[in-house]
């Protein structure tokens, strides 16, 4: 689903001394089937704006459009529940909104909730199942003897059993182990490339960003700041760091070696090993300085 | 290296009788002043170890020595002064009102002066960037926002030894790198010891020692060059390798002699250097 929000502003608590306008005249435009990374530092208002993705925030001024769901001040969908279970949110640290007595009980209560049948629940579960790294020798087990990277693949697997077309992801890495996290990037990239998903990833992680995202938007205080491709984006030091934020630790390597070594590497996305083989090239290179 | 401050002595953890061990026959010092990193696979037992510091959890096997006393029932009330411990999740740390009554409960509870408090307050609130949100209410402040002010909370009883559990995790790389020289700072002019248990590589490059446990058991502990020089290991374990590390193996590959294991960018570009100039 396409998603467009046009001159977005939410204030929290309009009209009281603690009015604080958290996203500010916010315009951009996902296309269907993008991966969309949205970076910003804390308070900038990431998590306000994913909050718009399916009606949990409404705009206070502005409108938000998601496929055919139309959200503004004045005009709350009806169908709200259905927008819902088109777009699934995996929300941060959702293991701790794990509740039933079985992991099977937990992943099965969102498709429930949205009038999905045992029958297709029960086989979206067995698929579901090994997409998220998990073993169906937990289904029976109590979703809070499992371990923490565990439980957050069961919920997850609770999101995606509502099979939603947009996928949302507020920072869901955090706390993982390198391996962990990883596991899981690659497991959303996978989800995101079969089923051909719109995924919006919330995240600290230039790495991630670079890594996975066809599309960087980075928000300052409420508004937009910078949008484009990650290599456009990332390699804009001076203003990124007015922001708080920091070029990818590739970039840094590149610029420092540029400066040292007087002969740039453009930044391209390419790997470890292609920046390796440039800087033999330039290091056994014939010239001498 | 300094004084011992923490010893622990073959020490042995289970949650409960029927649980599997987490920590299995640990042995290891902690001295004044140094900063040590602890790293692991989750559920490899560093968050029990900071746990067991300071008396949430007593070993089953072993014990656990701090500045000379041990941590039992009876010591853990004085333990718990020289011990300051951030945890990774802020919400689960406030008890103030007010971002300045939640600085102060710590202080009150060891009975420090007013005028003093008063000074520390704001000290420490400047320290980690939170001095203009005196009077704002903890639940209005954003993720990072409160960890500055728990991390200022635990530095105003000045500890001997600050813990860090992953307490930057949360927080975007700039807040991550800001807290972090905050810390150090800190430990520079206090003379604290300082314990990070973190994932984060750019913490474990700069702390004096790294311990790396795996499984509940001590894997290696060393300078953290020398754990970086065995990456194929740490993968195995599950555990990640600073770029630097990857790009010297892969320029290593490309007939590229390093001389060192690098640590940070300079040095890489520094031998880099040196070779091209030979050349």
């Amino acid at each position: 689903m396409d998603i467009t929000f046009k001159n977005v502003s939410y204030i929290y608590q309009r009209n009281t001394p603690f009015a604080h306008k958290a996203v500010d005249d916010l315009s951009f435009h996902i296309p269907s089937g993008s991966f969309v990374a949205i970076i910003g530092h804390t308070g900038s208002g990431k998590s306000t704006l994913i909050q718009h993705l399916n009606g949990l925030a409404i705009p206070s001024e502005g409108e938000v459009t998601i496929g055919d769901f139309y959200l503004t001040n004045d005009k709350k969908p009806k169908n709200m529940k259905e927008l819902r279970s088109r777009v699934g949110v995996v929300f941060q640290y959702p293991e701790h909104q794990l509740f039933e007595e079985t992991v099977e009980k937990d992943i099965a209560f969102g498709p429930e909730n949205f009038g999905v049948s045992k029958d297709e629940i029960n086989k979206r579960i067995k698929d579901l199942i090994p997409a998220v790294g998990l073993s169906e020798a937990l289904l029976e087990r109590s979703p809070f003897d499992l371990s923490g990277g565990q439980m957050r693949r069961v919920a997850i697997a609770g999101v995606l059993a509502v099979k939603p077309e947009v996928l949302v992801l507020d920072e869901p890495t955090a706390g993982l182990d390198p391996r962990g996290q990883k596991e899981m990037m690659e497991m959303f990239y996978t989800l995101h490339k079969e089923q051909g998903l719109t995924t919006i990833l919330v995240t600290h992680s230039m790495e991630d960003a670079v890594k996975y995202a066809d599309h960087v938007i980075i928000l300052n205080q409420g508004t937009k700041y910078m949008e484009g491709k990650p290599e456009e984006v990332f390699i804009q030091k001076e203003a990124l760091h007015k922001v708080q934020l920091d070029v990818p630790e590739m970039v840094q390597f590149l610029n420092l070696f540029e400066n040292k070594f007087g002969k740039s590497i453009p930044f391209e996305r390419q790997s470890i090993k292609e920046i390796a083989q440039s800087i033999q090239h330039i290091v056994k290179g014939a010239e001498k300085p | 290296m300094g004084k011992k401050l923490i010893e622990f002595r073959n020490v042995s953890f289970r949650y409960g009788d029927e649980q599997p061990w987490v920590l299995k026959n640990c042995s290891f010092d902690i001295y004044e002043k140094e900063w040590l990193a602890i790293i692991g696979h989750n559920g490899s037992g560093k968050s029990t170890i900071a746990k067991l510091m300071n008396g949430l959890l007593f070993p089953q096997e072993g014990e656990i020595i701090i500045d000379g006393q041990q941590v039992n029932e009876e010591s853990i009330w004085s333990i718990r002064k020289d011990v300051g411990m951030v945890f990774q999740n802020p919400d689960n740390q406030f008890v103030g009102t007010t971002v300045q009554d939640d600085v102060a409960f710590g202080m009150e509870n060891r009975g420090i002066p007013r005028e003093e408090m008063i000074t520390r307050i704001s000290e420490t609130l400047s320290a980690v960037g939170m001095q203009d949100y005196l009077l704002t209410e903890p639940h209005r402040l954003s993720g990072g926002q409160k960890q500055r002010v728990a991390i200022a909370s635990v530095l105003a009883i000045s500890p001997q030894v600050l813990i860090l559990d992953e307490a930057t995790a949360m927080l975007d790389p700039k807040g991550r790198t800001e807290i972090m020289q905050t810390v150090n700072n800190v430990q520079e002019k206090n003379e604290l010891s300082l314990i990070t248990i973190t994932h984060d590589l750019q913490e474990v490059v700069q702390a004096d020692r790294v311990i790396v446990m795996n499984d509940g058991e001590i894997w290696d502990e060393a300078i953290p060059r020398d754990i970086f020089s065995k990456k194929d290991d740490l993968r195995e374990i599950g555990l990640d390798v600073p770029f630097v590390a990857i790009l010297a193996d892969e320029l290593k590959a490309n007939g590229i002699s390093i001389t060192k294991e690098p640590l940070n960018h300079e040095e890489l570009l520094e031998d880099l250097w040196t070779l091209h100039l030979k050349t």
